[in-house]
């Protein structure tokens, strides 16, 4: 069994995981960090999913930089509907290979004699982002993004690499990993995940931020923006969020809505609606959300806020500070 | 967390593993010892982290992710949950679809179980005491959630023989070989393709020294359309839920469809279509129990196009809904949620059980949307369904 000890360290090291993670620009709360931290002792992959713009893809990024100093490094694979090996694990590069070929035949002495081990080799393999990823010598992430993305085959390929951390190549063998990479994979949801790879992984959903939360992340990420533009700005997202929409509107929308305002030079959100509509692109990116979201309802969202907004700011701000 | 004193804490866990399994979570051996391995880890008094830990390892989707919190503080806390929960269990006229389904499947779990039904501890106090093999069926337990239901395929007219279902499959089966498939930007070889295939043509090559002697060709591989059928099972289409529901179960199983059930909100049914069993087949129309109330396809098809099938509808699927479209919401709501799914280019077709396209007005309105309707009674009628089903 764990002594008293040890058992209060894993609350130290996530507690020093949620510090790093803010350091390098992301706010997890308590549970995702513990999430990551048990992904990282139990050297497991995490399936996170979520609406796009909640910031999956962000997690994997801070990761590696809040191990930046360890020299941990971000290994990434984009997924897409036809990704295969080549483009994923390895190919071999064939054109290095028949140069040799060549070169060896003009060599009349036939003093360097090519053999198949020799351009089987290491040295002509490409290595894609699973096996750069298995190969670092040192801490690194690996972000598998939007594996819902990619098909079926792909996923089962993916197995024995989020298994075993090793990659086989037919021509040389097995390759390990020297060093586990931490494994993040993103999902949308476009296609159901088979249940292999779901059971292989930790699994975390990643909804929207509460209020105070989405507050404080985009003070971070924009930290010269006034106060009150932040706030104003955040509660009139939350709102938007609860009306019925064809995309609503992520974490990364509000980012860019709110430097648009502060580019713009307001200190708070306009009273004018025309210049709250002239920025919503930042919003909502369809045309049938633009339609729904007229000026007369956009003002009645506006006034729903400032009469909400004083009542829930206070012990909302509290939540976070504690 | 709640420590009751007659059982060891691996048992307790155990006993939480057996109910998370009851809700259709995959809780195997691995995940019990990664639970476990997280106690060790963080101790059993850290009740939030751990709690996070064994979440994260306990569910595989949405789905169980949102199912978590009430198994949880059903089993650990039992005491929280309000008073009428644990004393409820009886058949209610009026349940939801999760408690519907949940009944059909421990009725499942307790036909496949000849000794009869033995379900998984509801609470860490109900773990049986260290020492104790049998588990004391008639010690006091939380029957929270689900109940008992009605056997609605005991009603005549409702029947199906073998030889009915196995020619419901293979119609099935025939029916999605002739789906449009749908060009991926996967690539396969192929003897007779088009295209010139650079790595393996120069894979080949490496046998003969590098000259290209046998070319590699490839094509682009097909894949049959996502299919997404809803089914009505309002009170007003209860004679024919039975047929709708077996219809969809087969082409959930041939075409990987994935089944929707609607009355007045909609609800995913495909987990419960993959359980390929005897009782299933028998059961499986206990998931209308308790509809009524009306029936509002418009805003069940919204949903279905915005949140449920929101990332994978688009020009390669087929939307089949099994309905007479006798809507309670406002006629010009049903056009426009079907304009929504059609303009993700989905194709609709309309299964309706009367002989003649039904005459509601919301479902007039919103015909340009609709590809083809199709009259489905019975199996004579998919049969004869088939050339048009493409």
């Amino acid at each position: 069994m764990t002594t008293p000890d040890q058992a209060g360290r894993p609350a130290t090291e996530e507690r020093l995981l949620r510090e790093r993670l803010q350091r390098a620009g992301y706010l997890a709360d308590a549970d995702l960090a513990t999430t990551v931290w048990l992904a990282s002792a139990l050297q497991r992959p995490l399936l996170i999913e979520g609406d796009a713009g909640v910031g999956k893809t962000a997690l994997a990024t801070a990761l590696a930089q809040s191990q930046s100093e360890q020299g941990a490094t971000l290994v990434r694979l984009q997924c897409f509907e036809g990704l295969d090996l080549a483009q994923a694990a390895y190919e071999w590069n064939y054109g290095r290979q028949l140069m040799a070929i060549r070169l060896n035949e003009a060599d009349k002495a036939g003093l360097g004699r090519v053999r198949e081990s020799d351009v089987f080799s290491r040295d002509y393999l490409l290595e894609r982002p699973l096996l750069r990823a298995i190969s670092q010598s040192g801490p690194c992430v690996l972000l598998i993004d939007e594996i819902d993305r990619a098909d079926e085959a792909f996923e089962a390929f993916l197995l024995e690499v989020l298994a075993d951390y090793q990659i086989t190549v037919p021509e040389i063998g097995t390759i390990r990993a020297t060093h586990i990479p931490q494994v993040i994979l993103t999902s949308n949801g476009t296609r159901e995940l088979s249940d292999a790879l779901r059971r292989r992984c930790l699994y975390h959903y990643l909804d929207y931020p509460t209020l105070a939360r989405e507050i404080a992340i985009v003070k971070t990420a924009l930290p010269e923006a006034d106060t009150r533009l932040v706030e104003d700005a955040v509660q009139f997202v939350q709102a938007l969020r609860r009306e019925d929409l064809a995309k609503i509107p992520g974490i990364a929308e509000t980012l860019d809505w709110v430097s648009a305002l502060f580019k713009l030079g307001h200190h708070s959100l306009p009273e004018d609606m025309a210049a709250v509509l002239g920025t919503l692109g930042c919003l909502l990116k369809t045309r049938e959300d633009r339609f729904v979201m007229g000026s007369d309802r956009l003002r009645q969202l506006v006034e729903g806020r400032r009469s909400v907004g004083v009542a829930e700011k206070t012990p909302g701000l509290h939540q976070v500070s504690s | 967390m709640n420590t009751a004193p007659a059982s060891t804490p691996s048992e307790r866990l155990a006993g939480f593993a057996a109910l998370l399994r009851e809700h259709g979570l995959t809780v195997g051996v691995a995940e019990q010892q990664a639970m476990l391995q997280a106690v060790l880890h963080f101790g059993p008094l850290q009740e939030r982290p751990l709690q996070a830990a064994w979440r994260a390892i306990a569910c595989h989707s949405h789905r169980e992710w949102q199912l978590w919190p009430d198994v949880y503080e059903r089993f650990w806390h039992p005491e929280k949950l309000r008073g009428g929960v644990k004393v409820s269990g009886q058949t209610r006229p009026s349940r939801n679809l999760r408690q519907s389904v949940q009944a059909m499947h421990e009725q499942m779990n307790a036909a496949s179980q000849p000794g009869g039904p033995k379900s998984a501890p509801q609470t860490a106090g109900d773990m049986p005491s260290v020492g104790q093999d049998e588990y004391d069926a008639g010690a006091p337990r939380a029957q929270g959630g689900a109940s008992r239901t009605e056997a609605l395929h005991q009603r005549d007219g409702q029947m199906w023989m073998p030889q009915e279902l196995s020619a419901l499959q293979s119609l099935a089966r025939q029916i999605t070989a002739k789906l449009l498939p749908r060009a991926t930007r996967r690539w396969r070889v192929a003897p007779r393709g088009q295209r010139l295939d650079m790595r393996q043509t120069l894979r080949r090559s490496v046998g003969w020294g590098g000259e290209l002697l046998q070319p590699a060709w490839k094509v682009k591989r097909q894949e049959p359309p996502r299919l997404f059928i809803l089914a009505d099972v309002s009170r007003s289409m209860e004679s024919h839920a039975a047929l709708f529901l077996r219809v969809a179960r087969a082409f959930a199983l041939e075409a990987d469809a994935r089944v929707f059930v609607f009355h007045t909100r909609l609800a995913e049914v495909t987990p419960y279509m993959h359980r390929d069993t005897p009782a299933i087949q028998e059961k499986v129309n206990a998931v209308t129990a308790g509809f009524g109330g009306g029936t509002r396809i418009a805003a069940s098809l919204q949903d279905f196009a915005r949140h449920h099938a929101r990332a994978q509808l688009n020009r390669g699927s087929c939307v089949w809904v099994f309905s007479d479209g006798f809507d309670t919401d406002e006629p010009e709501l049903l056009a426009a949620a079907l304009q929504e799914v059609r303009a993700r280019g989905a194709r609709i077709t309309w299964f309706h059980p009367t002989r003649q396209v039904p005459a509601a007005t919301a479902l007039q309105r919103a015909r340009r949307s609709i590809e083809r309707f199709v009259p489905l009674a019975s199996l004579a009628d998919l049969a004869a369904a088939r050339p048009v089903l493409h």
